[in-house]
């Protein structure tokens, strides 16, 4: 938490603003994975293995990125039939057609797995509370959107009539710093806004800078918790229009060149990352974890993160390894 | 010749509405290339095919990024709309490279990198059977029987997902060890390709292509051949 403030800390922390169930939580617990969605203690339990298990300093839910696109209406599939692979919830249809406005329900707090949530934020708060911060997300204007209609459709309109795009994601950016606050109500410590849909492997920086910065600022500057911008995918070309944002931390991933985002964004900038969250921590070894972290922190992370959620199936010995290695290489006192 | 003149005028005109993203262009350009009687299929390929070729490039070089590739597939569709129905026989029957089914494996809905190779197929003349994104997986089986398509090719962007393709390939060839199966998406590389029992593997959309044509081309050979 004192980093997300900006103040001195005697070491790097190991956290995440993603998800981070793992496979071995749901081992323990004996817990499946398309069930825990709308099971609030179920959520809780597996939210907080990965701190208990592996002194990972946090404990996040959900798991999702479905949370406010339901609370809209949309129509979620949580791929209960499906029994021998981890599937993550998926929109079923789109709520709305691309370019059209959406309503925003008056009782939004109150609809979809929003309460449940606040719920799982509570036993968090209650198991561990105490001893790790709590955190949750919620998406960026533009990737809610392209939950709710047609990515292909949105893509173009923002091309071609923007001011309609424009419009819809100002609404969005209210829906966000609404359920951000229901979050924070419940007692998350720290909020993360994913914008993963706006990187610069799908949109241009002209357009992220035009179209997708007023209202994730707009969003972020609503949101009253301490916050982290993160987006996924090339983020080298945006992250000085990232940092313009205002948020108290951004997270980027492994495509991150961490040493050149220093030095654009100075030494005051706090930077989260940069841990490839598949080919390093679940298919490298133990030492291609800790050479991770090492070169992490040297190129100048404030905080060991995953680029993105932590992928379930990793080996228990890569997520010691993660949380061990940081405690080794992030003394800065 | 005056009239080859006019027609390359058109057909540089067709090329760059496409690269511009200009469907009105594209679509009055073509209306006046097929008036003027020029051949329908020069217009596809030289002008809107090639154009696609362009802002495939750019695409790689990120100058140009997804939405304006989406734009431009606009333009080149809206132009073939119009041009195709004109295609001679003889030329039909030839360029057709060959019928393929495309999507996104079950769980996944990431489908941008997809509608790309997808739309490269497209410009390449194959016919594309494109079933979209979190597609359950015996569809592909399916969809492959039905349309008796010569390739099949899946994706998927998380390494959960990516499984699901495993067992695709081993139904599809239970079926039908003839047809050819092309995978891709970020989390899968040639290597895992192999393992599978797949044919081929692609890194990126116009990989994609050259690979999908050198099978093709295997495949029509082995019947002629009379092997299959
Ligand atoms: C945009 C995005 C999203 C969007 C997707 C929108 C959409 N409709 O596609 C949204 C926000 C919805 C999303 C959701 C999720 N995402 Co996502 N997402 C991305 C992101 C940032 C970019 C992907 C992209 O479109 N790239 C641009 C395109 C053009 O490239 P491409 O897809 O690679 O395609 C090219 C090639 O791969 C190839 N190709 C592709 N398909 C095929 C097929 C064939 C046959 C061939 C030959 C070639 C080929 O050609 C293409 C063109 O050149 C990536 C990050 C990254 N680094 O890639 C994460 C990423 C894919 N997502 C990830 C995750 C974890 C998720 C979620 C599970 C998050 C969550 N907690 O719910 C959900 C998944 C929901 C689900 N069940 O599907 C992870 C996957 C991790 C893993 N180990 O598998 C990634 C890698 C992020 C990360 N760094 O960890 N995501």
């Amino acid at each position: 938490m004192e980093v997300l403030k900006g103040e001195e800390v005697d070491r790097v922390p190991c956290f995440s603003g993603m998800g981070n169930v793992t496979v071995e939580g749901m081992k323990k617990h004996n817990i499946r994975f398309a069930e825990v969605h709308g099971n609030a203690r179920d959520m809780a339990t597996l939210a907080a293995s990965t701190y208990k298990l592996f002194g990972y300093e946090c404990a996040v839910a959900p798991f999702d990125l479905c949370i406010e696109a339901e609370a809209l209406g949309s129509e979620i599939n949580y791929y209960e039939h499906v029994e021998d692979n981890i599937l993550y919830p998926t929109i079923k249809t789109k709520l709305v057609k691309a370019g059209e406005d959406i309503e925003i329900p008056e009782d939004l707090e109150k609809r979809g797995r929003i309460p449940m949530l606040q719920e799982v934020i509570g036993h968090l708060k209650d198991d561990v509370g105490d001893q790790v911060a709590i955190g949750s997300y919620v998406l960026g204007p533009f990737t809610l959107a392209g939950q709710i209609m047609d990515l292909n459709e949105l893509l173009k309109i923002s091309f071609k009539r923007p001011e309609d795009i424009n419009r819809i994601l100002t609404d969005l950016a209210e829906v966000i710093a609404r359920v951000a606050k229901a979050l924070k109500d419940a007692g998350a410590d720290y909020i993360t806004i994913r914008e993963m849909g706006a990187p610069a492997d799908v949109i241009s920086p002209r357009m992220f800078k035009s179209l997708v910065q007023p209202p994730l600022t707009e969003a972020i500057s609503r949101i009253d918790s301490p916050k982290i911008l993160h987006i996924c995918g090339n983020t080298n070309p945006i992250v000085e229009l990232m940092a313009e944002c205002g948020a108290d931390a951004l997270a980027v991933e492994q495509k991150n060149d961490v040493a050149e985002t220093r030095k654009k964004l100075g030494e005051d900038a706090v930077i989260l990352g940069n841990i490839d969250p598949y080919n390093v921590l679940v298919q490298g070894t133990k030492e291609d974890v800790e050479a991770a972290v090492k070169t992490a922190i040297e190129k100048g992370v404030d905080g060991v993160m995953p680029g993105c959620d932590i992928w379930p199936d990793v080996p228990a010995e890569n997520m010691q390894a993660l949380v061990e290695a940081t405690k080794r290489y992030g003394n800065t006192s | 010749m005056a009239d080859d003149g006019r027609k390359k005028e058109l057909i540089e005109t067709l090329k760059k509405g496409v690269i511009e993203y200009d469907e009105d262009l594209v679509k009055e350009t073509a209306q006046k290339y097929l008036d003027e009687g020029f051949d329908a299929n020069e217009g596809i390929f030289d002008g809107l095919a090639a154009g696609m070729e362009v802002v495939g490039d750019l695409f790689a070089k990120s100058e140009y990024f997804v939405p304006e590739v989406l734009m431009s597939a606009d333009a080149l569709y809206a132009g073939l709309d119009i041009l195709k129905p004109h295609v001679k026989t003889k030329d039909r029957d030839q360029k057709v490279k060959g019928e393929v089914v495309i999507g996104t494996v079950e769980g996944d809905v990431h489908d941008i990198g997809k509608n790309i190779v997808k739309l490269m197929f497209d410009v390449a003349g194959f016919t594309v059977h494109d079933l979209g994104k979190d597609v359950p997986l015996d569809r592909f089986v399916e969809e492959q029987m039905k349309t008796d398509s010569d390739l099949v090719c899946l994706s998927a962007m998380m390494t959960t997902t990516m499984v699901g393709m495993k067992k695709v390939i081993e139904k599809i060839k239970a079926k039908n060890p003839n047809v050819k199966i092309l995978i891709g998406g970020a989390p899968v590389s040639k290597d895992i390709a192999d393992k599978w029992g797949a044919d081929g593997y692609g890194e990126d959309a116009s990989n994609a292509l050259t690979e999908a044509i050198r099978m093709v081309s295997a495949l029509r050979e082995m019947k002629q051949k009379g092997e299959v």
